[in-house]
């Protein structure tokens, strides 16, 4: 195995269009599987060496944009100025324990895509894109294009992640992410994350998303409509959970069984919802 | 089989000429090149805790870092917690509380404690308990670690 | 006395506590030996399978291969425990997924795990059995053919697969179910938990010039590591050397050895040190686990709550080989009556093999199984007769004088107070903010006992020129801190601080022999021999002093800090130093001690109880306690969390009461994930589908409770080394039933299952 340590993108994006190579970011799910002899790379380019891809910066128009290289402690300790960048931040703080949010990177485990993450389903609920550069230069691809399977992505051979960019949302909204593990520390059982605008105790604003239970996270646009101009009263949220559920293809596994993560979509997209609108309704008061 | 590397790296506070192939983590490198075995191989996996080691002041998994990835990056180790030949107050709280059993977690737990005490010099029990929330314990059932790390911050229980 | 604190009972820190803060305690794998070669093991694919032949020319030509080994090398000599039927490799057939079936030695790990992935083995896959049920059907496929032709230390009626089948009765429990006004009935079920002790298992094995072994291992006894390896290897005891790095961890997982002889074979057949270091995965693989349980249960009462009748089914899954299945289900057996006074009890119990890792010695060795349906059913008895579950244990507990089943009494027995003051402890406890929207909450309490007493221990004492001493036992501190116990005795006895007596780490050659470190046995019973071995050298201290003084030795006291003195007399008095120096240059001779014993308890009582092919028959020394849970259930996601827990021991006497609360909260701890989240999981081909830390998780810091509360009784044991009685595995036993009966109280679900992961919690919230 080769290791190489290049200085810009397009020396990385060079030496990763090679078979075999593998981009190393913090290396926290790589580093692992090699270990594990799940994968033996014949290069590994590692990202650290280049200059500003770990940068966090909110622009003019709300936007969050995190570099692939920012670590999910950064990016957990950031304050959020939307919605979508409050959803973000705190899935990146689900993540693992403090020695892993150190060196992971936001870019790293979108890149990798494990279905059960706590990012993929975050920014897919946030409508975020993910900044891609590549030989041919920078593209943009939007979250819920990005993910295509189990650990399957939208990068072509030689394409980096080098940033994810985050719409604030809708002004006034506010977001949560539920998490249920079995163990702290652990993967989703399943996890569901919400961004809830509210007015006059309708709901005007909603992204929903859910994760691990399908090959990658779980959007419904119907389910998003169905509770949009409701009070959020039990019989939406629960349509809406019924629409998600219909949308959801969880795997039997030693953390829960298929059923087992049917049944506890809508009860956490219940909590989820709640939450993000008890936030949504305080900070209008 | 993998190039090999020559690096200069900087554990406690001195610099080691290293050669290791690009597959070798940190952790290999700590204990069998340069003889620091304090840092544990527990897990391989980065969950256990017990080869938790600092990288500029932060608390990582060497298990999980490549030697070649670590620059010129400073590393410590548990054996250079020690200054002048005395404990640590988190060292020596360990001691005195009992909070030691078989030991294989402990130089784990004494790091994340230390990054711990630089960045937050009077934790709660809450902030500790999430600062050793990755450091994995078959022994002791949290209670005494929690106790001396309460007292090495100085802070009644 | 001005300064001198008696070690007895002084919460004095760990002796090796420095090295372990420090980083600089050595443990296995932190051990290296100039020209030492790395081992790595090839492991079979298949549950079960008929081996006919390897082809290893691939490996051989491997540059940096060293040595290897297969089963085709070995001659075939089983061993294990009562029954021996494992070989140090796989020999004609592979019994479970993992089983170490060759191994290489090569001058670097790489390459050795390179080579045992080209050893190639040509496998004739046959069908496998991976449950209990399988495993009893009369057509199953049988694990050992030649299972009668082993050798055995007694009739266990083994046959088919079934590994041992024992009965344990007493009273008539026919007759009493008539007078029975309320009986409950269950099956309880439990997993095979992993003992993730920290340190995964390793062993360092070399040759010297004269061709004797020397084995380095992480173990629980080096005298049994000697025997394991001389056994395996065909040759005397004498010449093999066992000796222990520090341990990082046990919990029984390594209690028995079964990868020692593979590095000394590579280290014989290589003539250079081994190191054979086991992954995580493979020490889950390889090792053993808890045994999983099926157990079906009758307990029955009059209406005043006095339990009359019990009756009970025990199954055990012992895996791939038979290990300590006979023993752990004999313990179950004893235990799973209970510490009630139950007149008529009538019990069955079976071990079977299945093609699965070998299931063993575990941190309560059978009794959490046992635990898990006698407790539980207790409250479902409290619950049929309408009493509080507190009041029918205290209706029904044991009291001193009280015994056990087969008939050893409890000489000492606090269960009575332990179970008020769990209960009054939880009363006074302050109370906790209102439970978060969806969650509910409930307490629970849960009786508890366990032994202290059983096989063969010894200790010697010798007394240095300078009046310091030397203590030695073969008692393994595998982290629970009989170093510093023994230490605390032996210093106690002679009135001196501890950092005048050094306690000599285990080694075959020098070590007087100890069973193992199991069995909560350390302290009572290893401690007893140093208490004796100790009062022997006193007695000699004080034999030179009245020659000193030309007095007797009735006029004479030892006096704090090494000197011994005329009573009477505060002036008269000679330092041990002097002493010591008598002895060693001019009259006497050496001072030392030595005292060996084996378990000298009351034997069962053949006119109480029939008894029949029960493997253990000298065991006793019964510690008791009490544990009460407060849980939280998420009704939303089944998840359940302890907040906190009190668990009270009648300990006899606390030798040192910080290592005791430690034994306490950790054992509350692993039973915790006992009871919530671990289990082993295989999938339909016989695969672990979770040999990872990754996967298969132990509590973390966040996931134990804040909040865990040891409340010791000392009651001296009239046996015991200053009244001690053991402590070591009994807190873990009874938080497992403890908590599926405080998620009964808070939500009215009844789980007879664990682990009761949030779905099988769902699951019971729906149809309760």
């Amino acid at each position: 195995m080769r290791f190489s340590a290049p200085e810009t993108i397009a020396e990385a994006a060079a030496l990763l269009r090679e078979d075999g190579a593998r981009c190393l970011s913090g290396g926290q799910s790589l580093v692992a599987m090699m270990n594990a002899d799940l994968v033996t790379p014949s290069t590994l380019v590692s990202l650290r060496r280049i200059r500003g891809l770990d940068r966090i910066e909110t622009g003019a128009d709300g936007r969050l944009t995190i570099g692939a290289m920012a670590t999910h402690a950064r990016v957990a300790r950031h304050a959020s100025a939307s919605a979508g960048a409050e959803l973000v931040i705190a899935a990146a703080g689900t993540i693992g324990h403090p020695a892993i949010r150190n060196q992971g990177t936001i870019g790293g485990s979108i890149a990798h895509a494990d279905p059960a993450a706590d990012y993929p389903t975050a920014i897919t609920c946030a409508d975020a894109s993910v900044v891609i550069a590549g030989a041919a230069g920078e593209r943009r691809v939007a979250a819920a294009d990005f993910f295509k399977g189990f650990y399957e992505t939208a990068l072509e051979p030689g394409e980096i992640v080098i940033a994810v960019e985050v719409p604030p949302g809708a002004p006034g909204a506010r977001a949560h992410y539920e998490k249920f593990a079995l163990i702290d520390g652990d993967f989703a059982v399943v996890s569901a994350a919400a961004i809830i605008g509210m007015e006059n105790g309708r709901c005007t604003f909603a992204r929903l998303a859910i994760g691990a239970c399908a090959a990658v996270p779980v959007r419904s646009a119907a389910a998003e409509e169905r509770i949009v101009g409701t009070d959020l009263d039990d019989e939406a949220v629960r349509e809406a959970a019924d629409l998600l559920v219909q949308c959801c293809d969880p795997l039997d596994d030693f953390r829960g069984s298929a059923s087992y993560r049917l049944k506890l979509v809508p009860r956490l997209l219940r909590r989820a919802i709640g939450s993000a609108r008890q936030k949504a309704e305080r900070a209008r008061v | 089989m993998s190039d090999i590397h020559v690096h200069e790296l900087n554990v406690n506070g001195e610099a080691h000429e290293v050669r290791f192939a690009a597959t070798a983590t940190l952790l290999d490198i700590l204990r069998q090149q340069l003889g620091m075995t304090g840092a544990k191989r527990g897990c391989n996996q980065g969950v256990c805790g017990a080869c938790t080691v600092l990288l500029d002041g932060a608390p990582v998994r060497s298990c999980l870092t490549l030697a070649a990835n670590v620059g010129e990056r400073q590393v410590m180790t548990v054996e250079g917690v020690q200054k002048d030949g005395m404990l640590s107050r988190v060292q020596q709280a360990l001691l005195d509380s009992g909070a030691v059993q078989c030991g294989f977690c402990t130089p784990g737990i004494v790091i994340a404690l230390e990054a711990l005490l630089r960045e937050r010099p009077m934790p709660d029990a809450d902030e500790i308990r999430h600062a050793l929330s990755g450091n994995l314990c078959r022994c002791s059932g949290y209670v005494k670690i929690v106790e001396a790390a309460v007292k090495a911050a100085g802070v009644a229980p | 006395m001005n300064a001198f604190v008696d070690p007895v009972g002084a919460s004095l820190p760990r002796l090796e506590a420095r090295e372990k803060v420090v980083g600089a305690a050595r443990y296995i794998d932190d051990h290296a030996r100039p020209g030492m070669l790395y081992a790595a093991i090839a492991q079979s694919p298949f549950a079960h399978a008929r081996i006919r032949g390897y082809d290893v020319s691939r490996a051989k030509a491997l540059a940096g291969v060293r040595a290897i080994v297969t089963g085709t090398d070995i001659p075939i000599r089983r061993v294990g425990g009562v029954l021996k039927d494992e070989t140090m490799l796989a020999v004609g057939k592979v019994r479970y997924v993992g089983e170490p079936v060759a191994a290489v030695a090569a001058r670097d790990l790489a390459t050795a795990r390179l080579a045992a992935q080209l050893i190639e083995v040509d496998y004739e896959p046959l069908p496998a059995v991976l449950s209990i049920d399988d495993a009893l059907k009369p057509d199953a496929p049988v694990l050992h053919e030649d299972l009668d032709s082993y050798v055995r230390a007694m009739d266990g009626h083994s046959h088919g697969n079934v590994i041992w089948d024992s009965t344990l009765v007493e009273g008539d429990v026919d007759a009493a179910w008539a007078r029975c006004d309320v009986i409950v009935e269950g099956t309880y079920r439990t997993p095979a938990q992993y003992h993730a002790y920290m340190e995964p298992n390793g062993v360092l094995a070399e040759v010297d010039g004269n061709g004797r072994i020397t084995v380095l291992a992480t173990c629980q006894s080096v005298h049994h590591v000697q025997t394991r390896v001389a056994d395996e290897l065909g040759i005397p005891m004498s010449q093999v050397r066992a000796q222990v790095s520090r341990v990082g961890g046990g919990f029984g997982g390594k209690h028995a050895s079964n990868i020692h002889s593979i590095a000394a074979w590579l280290a014989r057949a290589s003539g250079k040190p081994v190191k054979l270091a086991l992954s995580r995965t493979q020490d889950m693989e390889i090792q053993r686990s808890r045994h999983p349980a099926v157990i079906r249960l009758k307990t029955g009462a009059c209406r005043d709550g006095t339990v009359i009748a019990r009756e009970a089914e025990i199954t055990l899954d012992g895996g791939a080989y038979a290990d300590e299945s006979p023993n752990v289900l004999a313990f179950a057996m004893l235990m799973v009556r209970g510490p009630y006074n139950v007149p008529n009890v009538r019990i069955r119990g079976r071990a079977v093999y299945t093609n699965k890792l070998r299931a063993g010695s575990f941190r309560g060795f059978g009794n959490p199984q046992a635990a898990f349906a006698g407790e539980s059913q207790m409250d479902e008895l409290a619950g049929k007769l309408g009493m509080d579950p507190v009041e029918l244990r205290l209706r029904n507990a044991m009291r001193a004088g009280d015994r056990w089943i087969g008939g050893h009494t409890a000489t000492t027995c606090q269960l009575v107070s332990c179970l008020e003051k769990v209960r009054e402890a939880r009363e006074a406890a302050p109370a906790l903010p209102p439970p978060r929207p969806g969650r509910k909450r409930g307490t629970a309490v849960v009786a508890v006992a366990h032994i202290s007493g059983l096989m063969g221990t010894s200790a010697s004492v010798q007394m240095r020129g300078d009046g310091t001493f030397a203590l030695n036992t073969g008692c393994v501190d595998i982290g629970q801190g009989s170093d510093t116990v023994m230490t605390q005795l032996c210093a106690s006895v002679l009135q001196v601080p501890v950092d005048r007596i050094v306690y000599g780490t285990q080694d075959s050659d020098l070590s007087p022999y100890n069973w193992k470190t199991a069995g909560s046995r350390s302290t009572y019973m290893t401690g007893r021999a140093v208490v004796a071995a100790t009062n022997i050298v006193r007695e000699r201290i004080l034999e030179h002093a009245a020659a000193m003084f030309e007095c007797a030795t009735a006029d004479l006291e030892l006096r704090p800090g090494g000197r011994v003195g005329i009573v009477g007399v505060p002036g008269k008095e000679v330092g041990f130093k002097d002493v010591a120096l008598r002895s060693l240059f001019r009259s006497g001779g050496p001072i030392a001690g030595y005292h060996g014993f084996v378990f000298d308890g009351e034997r069962f009582d053949p006119k109480r109880a029939l008894i029949e092919r029960l493997a253990f028959d000298n065991l006793g020394i019964y510690t008791f306690g009490a544990q009460c849970v407060e849980v939280e259930v998420d009704t939303v996601t089944g998840r359940v969390e302890v907040l906190r827990v009190w668990s009270a021991h009648d300990v006899g006497k606390a030798i040192n009461p910080t290592s005791v609360e430690g034994q306490i909260q950790g054992g509350v701890v692993q039973g915790m994930g006992y009871a919530l989240h671990e289990q082993l999981v295989w999938d339909d081909d016989g695969r672990l589908s979770n040999p990872s830390f990754a996967d298969y998780k132990i509590p973390g810091i966040l996931d134990a409770p804040a909040v865990i509360v040891p409340i010791v009784f000392e009651d001296p044991d009239p046996t015991g080394p200053f009244g001690a009685k053991g402590v070591g595995e009994i807190s873990l036993v009874g938080i497992a039933p403890a908590i599926a009966n405080a998620v009964c109280a808070a939500t009215g679900a009844r789980l007879r299952q664990i682990p009761m992961t949030p779905e099988r919690v769902i699951d019971a919230l729906e149809q309760s």
